[in-house]
């Protein structure tokens, strides 16, 4: 075998995208279409960078915390020490400790785990004269994971509505893109409806807890918040506009999965605690019509600030939200996308 | 069927036609970036290459009709600030490698071990050479561009195409060429095959 031909076979087993990554990435360039279309002629501007709030996809990674594992001593955040503001800490530590006493949910034999969600977000398109139209809407998403995790999942995907009160041009609008994108290339499934996967592999990706262990393994990712947010820095060295609203992010992407084990949770909470940058952000934020503390870290260009939103009796993480700080004028405070998660137990799935 | 500058040109007017360009190229960009740095960088690079190709859209010269070699330029340039995902991705690869060099398997043909430890060797000369050189092995061995292509790509002349892969090559011989011979010595005590281009 010469060089070349092993080089050629070198990583040839890294396959590609996810289809359902590549119908988020489709739909995320759609939309920046849509928005700037309008302002094809005008030069780009150097300083000036377009906000994209990054949504990675999670295949909704639910999996039933049927393990409930050990006591987790709470540790306190020294005064003085590196990490999130003192109140941002108290949050996240007492959320912690909430999570330790609420403990998981049980599912009998045949019942599933329930994990709604309900996410706002922008969508925008230029009509035939050339002029821009925005609106918002929601999309909604169950996944059923069975009381057996080993079982089949099942998770429906809503179609996209736009809000009740968009105007009737951006209706219309939002009903065309639909209807576009309902189209797939051949071998691609759509974005909307049913899949089903044994052992949540939706799409072939086994559900993770953090990048790099899957859900199933949760129980061995370390249990000290130090050695578990350093394991995280490692994992995602690289990515993200900076290693620690990387880590936070990744701490909000497990938490949101709303399958993660009471344990584990309760080490990320600890772990978000000791994130330079992360502060209290709104002890009454609403989201999807229920309140929590909002704890959050803003983008590294100040424009824009991720929160996550704790309930700080269960200490479950009810949504996220993406919050403009100071960027092109928006008023300060404005909600741009939010995402909430309600999980349940039923005893039947579609 | 319509070549990728029809496609182009026709999003210049309506916008909408653009998402064709993204089926008809982001798996490839994917992979590509997933092979060089995980897929972690790949998902960034991916839906940022097609950003970067529609706001850059009035540069593309319509007279090419592939536009690999613009996305994968794009691509290339955005894998840079992905260097530490892709040194980490390299030297996996070689520890990987190392690993199954030691391993008792006995269930796998020598012939596997081989071509496991000769994978790691190649991420080893990978590592080893000039980032440049790199980019321009990769783009031809793995994104499958011509000469050509790689020169649209890296926006330099086909020679300097040429002078890059030939240094890129003799690192990566000179690290298989070497390394096997003192295996064969130590360990198998059997030839190991001439490079068939060598």
């Amino acid at each position: 075998m010469d060089d070349l031909q092993l080089l050629r076979e070198m990583r040839s087993d890294v396959g590609s995208a996810p289809p359902a990554t590549l119908a988020r990435g489709r739909e995320k360039l759609m939309t920046k279409i849509g928005q700037s279309s309008t302002v094809e002629e005008t030069r780009p501007q150097a300083t000036v960078t377009p906000i994209r709030f990054r949504r990675r996809l999670l295949f909704v990674s639910a999996a039933a915390a049927l393990i409930v594992g050990g006591i987790v001593v709470a540790d306190v955040v020294r005064p003085g020490a590196p990490g999130a503001t003192a109140e941002a800490a108290e949050v996240l530590n007492n959320a912690a400790a909430a999570t330790i006493r609420t403990s998981d949910p049980v599912l009998g034999p045949g019942q599933y785990l329930k994990i709604e969600t309900q996410e706002l977000t922008g969508g925008g398109a230029q009509t035939a004269d050339g002029r821009e139209v925005n609106w918002q809407e929601t999309t909604a998403g169950q996944v059923y994971v069975p009381a057996n995790r080993d079982g089949e999942w099942v998770w429906n995907r809503e179609p996209r509505v736009p809000l009740e009160s968009s105007t009737d041009e951006a209706k219309a609008l939002a009903a065309e893109i639909a209807a576009r994108d309902s189209y797939r290339p051949a071998g691609q499934p759509s974005s909307v409806g049913i899949v089903r996967a044994p052992g949540g592999a939706f799409y072939g990706n086994e559900p993770t807890a953090i990048i790099g262990t899957p859900l199933k393994d949760a129980g061995n990712l370390p249990k000290d918040p130090r050695a578990l947010l350093d394991l995280i820095y490692e994992r995602t060295k690289g990515a993200g506009k900076t290693p620690d609203s990387e880590a936070f992010v990744t701490i909000a992407d497990g938490l949101r999965t709303g399958a993660v084990p009471a344990e584990l949770r309760a080490a990320l909470y600890k772990a978000a605690a000791l994130i330079p940058g992360v502060t209290l952000s709104d002890r009454q934020a609403t989201i999807d019509g229920r309140t929590g503390t909002a704890i959050g870290i803003p983008s590294p260009d100040g424009a824009a600030r991720t929160d996550i939103i704790i309930d700080p009796a269960s200490g479950l993480v009810i949504g996220e939200q993406s919050v403009l700080l100071n960027y092109l004028g928006s008023p300060a405070g404005t909600v741009t996308s939010w995402s909430s998660v309600r999980t349940s137990v039923v005893n039947s799935a579609p | 069927m319509s070549t990728d500058s029809d496609i182009i040109r026709r999003s210049r007017d309506s916008p909408a036609v653009f998402g064709q360009l993204y089926d008809r190229h982001a798996s490839a960009i994917y992979r590509y970036a997933a092979r060089r740095a995980g897929d972690f960088a790949a998902d960034d690079v991916t839906s940022e290459t097609f950003l970067i190709a529609w706001e850059q859209l009035g540069n593309y010269d319509v007279s090419r009709d592939d536009a690999r070699p613009w996305l994968f330029g794009i691509a290339t340039n955005l894998l840079r600030q992905h260097h530490r995902a892709e040194a980490t991705v390299l030297k996996a690869a070689a520890k990987s490698a190392a690993r199954e060099a030691l391993a008792d398997d006995s269930d796998r043909i020598a012939a596997e071990v081989d071509a496991k430890v000769a994978t790691g060797r190649m991420a080893h000369a990978l590592k080893s050479m000039a980032a440049i050189d790199r980019e321009t092995l990769l783009l031809y061995a793995w994104a499958d561009l011509t000469y050509d292509g790689i020169a649209l790509a890296m926006n330099v002349p086909v020679g300097t195409v040429r002078s890059r892969l030939n240094r890129a090559r003799q690192t990566l011989r000179t690290q298989f060429n070497l390394e096997k011979l003192s295996e064969t010595e130590n360990h198998h005590g059997r030839p190991a095959a001439a490079p068939r281009n060598a």
